[in-house]
């Protein structure tokens, strides 16, 4: 047997563990049962590809899951986002008077009173934290977990089960979902828009499946941008610095009629390369553009039309390939909402998108969604509010298949159908108040699935709220799941897909209580025990032989823990926000099982995550921002504690120009965030510089 | 039945598990939280009104017997109950007319009114109009509310929202029978009321 290369970035052992999210190969290593050789022995010529693991673990993102408009007002509540005082008593009184109220005073009561652990990150606070990308942003909420992988991927959960290829976590971005069925996640290099343009982000912990469908597990992300008439006028940003190189952007918002407003931008980055452990440097710096547009008509006071879409192109490069992988994509959504009364409305969205990856010599994919929903909402009687949909979804997955792995169907169409109501019940009226509903979703792999809810708010006072629920929630099969095989070609003798994969099962418990306890500042605390069952595992076809494994359903678990965050406006000019989850995740073997990764696959996650920001206004028009954050060693990655610290200083000279200066992870050159020590990549210090001017 | 399943577990993984600054912050909020006052975090709309408020400040004169030492603050009066939280009182800190710093108060009846220049009248005092506005007759303050069928009783301005933009009605004639005079930059943008119409 010749050496065996330095398993680093290498090669598609680690490509098929991770990309599956399936970690055969890490939990026979472990066992000690020499898999590398096995496997090689097994008839593979493995050259040492690198960063084969990309071929996977990322791809281009997208859409489809839909259903969702109603969700930004039923359940999502936005907090008010208008800048400080000091900013407002500049205005004229004419610009006083142009501003939209409408939004308010209703969504922002039920903010605090809606039973499940809810937070919102505004324009504002994006602004201020300096984030440079939707994950960045993310970070912002503590009830995540938000891991930088490299240059481009991002492992993003709530409530544990993080991955590179996490799948239980719900994103949307104005109603479209950004999933991909290969493996229910999200491909967080191709979610992007003008961050200047987003209104605010949307991020519930805990189960949300009776709204939002399948694979909102544990958790539902959803990104609102502004209306067109919201962003008005023109904006230019741009900048550089060491890790984010280059970047730049302009938007422009205008009026075509009294009625008719419009926007169209344009944005394009630049990122560096992350290291690899030993400092040296992992060749995977990317470069993407992205362009788009919104259209908002509102005929008449009762109906608004919206259209918008997007497209993008990026390059990222591969460590040790000369052919840069690709990714590209676009999306066109058409809404149409129309308003009876303040308690009642309809919406029908219809969106299409594609994406395209390819990472030349691994993997390529190329998804067209199409996307029909319909939602409706309206009063029934004094007490109950209801609120049901329809939705249907089809889905075109075609891959290029490489001889190390294969999607078997190349092609394959899905169909999606769904349907939920829920009612909110006004027990006593603005003191209990009770929601039940559920989702009916019919797929191709496992039938019909039903999502139910049953959520209590009782509002004890106008500033105190004590909530529970108890949900079933399931994520369904991805084609990860379903058709991957290893080899690509019979008799596959590492992975023979998992023809028989159900859903997996969650019932989640939650209980939550609000509280603002002093004008200056509000705490809130969400504990949560949520029980697993079918979880994925990888299972021995001829045990006690290592391989070949089928995927199946043979692991349970449970976990618990709780989400505590305080928000304390110290002054009117230092706000102070602090994060602190705590998680305990239990995998095992059912029995007849022959899985004993206890969850090493599916799951790697810190116990305890700590999150600081502080921000002051200053005078001179000078604004100061830190944030820390401790997240806890990831056990079963051996991937150590760390603390990091961003800074943001900006100078607003007047409300339309900003000249600010960024730093992030400062506290290391640089430092692990996330991945088996084999494929590990590490995020460097950054420091980079920006100017935004508004017209 | 949640808490108890999870206390269960809780208690099954040992005291590590958990640790007890959770428990610590969780009893801190049950007992100390409650007894302390609460009050609501103002909505947008009520954040751009502390706005005009403040605004108001810059474009009326009042009077020079309204200020009897160059020192004494201008007072914008909240009556009833305060739907700005903290956002009024962030709005004015550190800012002045004329020397005079800008103050909040906040009044529970129209009795306790003693140096006032703006008083913005709650919506929870709207039934009570009819006895507040009468009783202020004479005095150098400039009455703001948005409550319905404010102009109507002699009020002199009033926050109209129409079509999720918020106006201004301004009756004149009422300010200036109090001895105000407001700024035609404000009067311009507003409309134009006479009493009796709201």
């Amino acid at each position: 047997m010749r050496a065996q290369p330095p398993i680093r970035h290498g090669g598609p052992v680690e490509a098929l563990a991770q990309a599956a999210g399936i970690f055969a190969v890490d939990a026979a290593l472990r066992s000690g049962k020499g898999t590398l050789s096995r496997i090689r022995k097994s008839g593979q010529r493995f050259t040492p590809q690198r960063n084969s693991r990309h071929a996977w673990a990322s791809t281009v993102a997208f859409v489809a899951l839909g259903l969702v408009m109603f969700a930004s007002d039923a359940i999502a509540q936005p907090q008010e986002s208008l800048p400080p005082p000091g900013v407002m008593k500049k205005l004229s009184l004419d610009e006083l008077m142009d501003i939209d109220v409408t939004s308010v005073s209703k969504r922002s009561e039920k903010l605090s009173e809606t039973a499940s652990a809810i937070q919102v990150i505004t324009q504002e606070d994006m602004r201020r934290s300096g984030a440079s990308s939707i994950p960045e942003a993310l970070r912002l909420a503590s009830n995540l977990e938000v891991a930088q992988v490299d240059s481009h991927q991002w492992a993003i959960s709530a409530r544990g089960f993080n991955s590179t290829s996490a799948n239980k976590l719900q994103v949307l971005i104005d109603g479209r979902t950004v999933y991909t069925p290969l493996f229910s996640g999200v491909f967080w290099d191709v979610q992007d828009t003008l961050l200047e343009d987003v209104d605010r982000i949307e991020v519930i912990s805990g189960p949300g499946a009776t709204l939002w469908g399948a694979n909102a597990v544990n958790g539902v992300v959803n990104i609102i941008t502004k209306s067109a008439k919201d962003t008005q006028g023109l904006l230019v940003l741009g900048g550089g610095g060491t890790e984010l190189r280059g970047f730049g952007g302009a938007r422009y918002g205008g009026t075509l009629s009294s009625n008719l407003h419009y926007r169209v931008y344009g944005k394009y980055f630049d990122r560096d390369s992350t290291v690899l452990p030993s400092g040296r440097d992992a060749t995977d710096d990317w470069h993407m553009g992205q362009g788009g547009f919104r259209l908002d008509w509102d005929g008449s006071e009762a109906n608004l039309l919206t259209l918008q879409g997007d497209i993008y192109d990026g390059r990222i490069a591969q460590l040790g390939a000369n052919d840069d992988s690709v990714v590209s994509g676009g999306n066109v959504i058409g809404r149409w909402s129309h308003t009876f009364s303040e308690e009642s409305d309809f919406k029908l969205q219809l969106y299409y998108d594609r994406t395209h990856r390819n990472i030349p010599g691994t993997f390529s994919e190329d998804l067209d969604t199409y996307d029909l929903d319909f939602d409706h909402r309206f009063p029934l009687g004094e007490r109950n509010a209801i609120v049901w949909g329809l939705g249907y979804r089809r889905m075109d997955d075609d891959v290029g298949n490489s001889p190390v792995l294969a999607f078997l169907p190349r092609r394959l169409s899905r169909e999606l159908f769904s349907g939920f109501v829920q009612d909110e019940i006004a027990l006593v009226k603005d003191r209990l108040h009770l929601t039940v509903g559920t989702k009916i979703e019919h797929n191709d792999y496992t039938g019909f699935e039903f999502q139910p809810s049953g959520r209590l708010a009782w509002l004890i006072t106008p500033r105190q709220t004590a909530w529970t629920a108890v949900s079933r929630a399931v994520r369904t099969p991805s084609r990860i799941d379903n058709d991957l095989f290893a080899p690509a070609n019979p008799p596959f003798t590492l992975v023979q897909g998992g023809a028989n994969f159900v859903s997996e099962e969650l019932l989640s418990y939650e209980l939550g209580y609000r509280i603002q306890p002093h004008r200056q500042l509000s705490l809130s605390l969400a504990a949560y025990y949520n029980d697993y069952d079918n979880l994925r595992s990888v299972e021995q076809v001829n045990p006690p032989a290592p391989f070949p494994v089928v995927i199946a359903n043979g692991q349970e678990g449970e976990s618990y823990g709780a989400e505590l965050t305080a928000e304390y406006h110290v002054t009117d000019w230092w706000r102070l926000r602090v994060g602190y989850t705590e998680l305990r995740i239990h995998v095992r073997p059912k029995s007849g099982s022959t899985d004993t990764s206890k969850g090493s696959g599916e799951s790697h996650d810190p116990n305890h995550q700590v999150g600081l920001r502080s921000s002051w206004d200053l005078p001179w028009h000078l604004e100061c921002g830190v944030g820390f954050r401790y997240v806890s060693q990831i056990a079963n990655q051996r991937v150590p504690a760390y603390q990091e610290l961003d800074a943001r200083l900006a100078w607003r000279p007047t409300p339309k120009l900003e000249f600010s200066i960024i730093g992030q992870n400062l506290l290391h050159d640089h430092h692990p965030e996330f991945g088996a020590l084999t494929s590990r990549h590490e995020i460097e210090r950054g420091v980079y510089g920006k100017v935004t001017w508004r017209f | 039945m949640a808490l108890l399943v999870s206390t269960r577990h809780w208690r099954n993984g040992g005291p590590s598990d958990l640790p007890g600054v959770l428990f610590a912050a969780l009893a801190l909020l049950l007992v100390g939280g409650l007894n302390l006052p609460a009050q609501p975090v103002a909505t947008k709309e009520y954040k751009i009104k502390a706005v005009f408020l403040f605004n108001f400040s810059q474009f009326v004169t009042w009077p020079t017997n309204a200020f009897p030492e160059t020192q004494t603050p201008l007072v914008i009066g909240v009556l009833g109950e305060d739907p700005f939280g903290t956002y009024l009182d962030e709005t004015v800190r550190g800012e002045e007319v004329d020397k005079h710093p800008l103050v909040i108060q906040h009044y529970r009846r129209a009795e306790e009114i003693k140096t006032c220049h703006i008083l913005f009248i709650s919506q929870s005092e709207t039934s009570r109009l009819d006895q507040i506005l009468p009783s202020l007759k004479g005095r150098s303050i400039l009455t703001v509310s948005d409550a319905e069928g404010f102009a109507q009783q002699g009020g002199m301005i009033r926050f109209v929202t129409e079509k999720g933009r918020i106006r201004l009605r301004i009756n004149p004639e009422a300010a200036k029978a109090a001895s105000l005079t407001i700024s035609s930059k404000l009067l311009r943008p507003a409309e134009i009321v006479a009493p009796g119409k709201d």
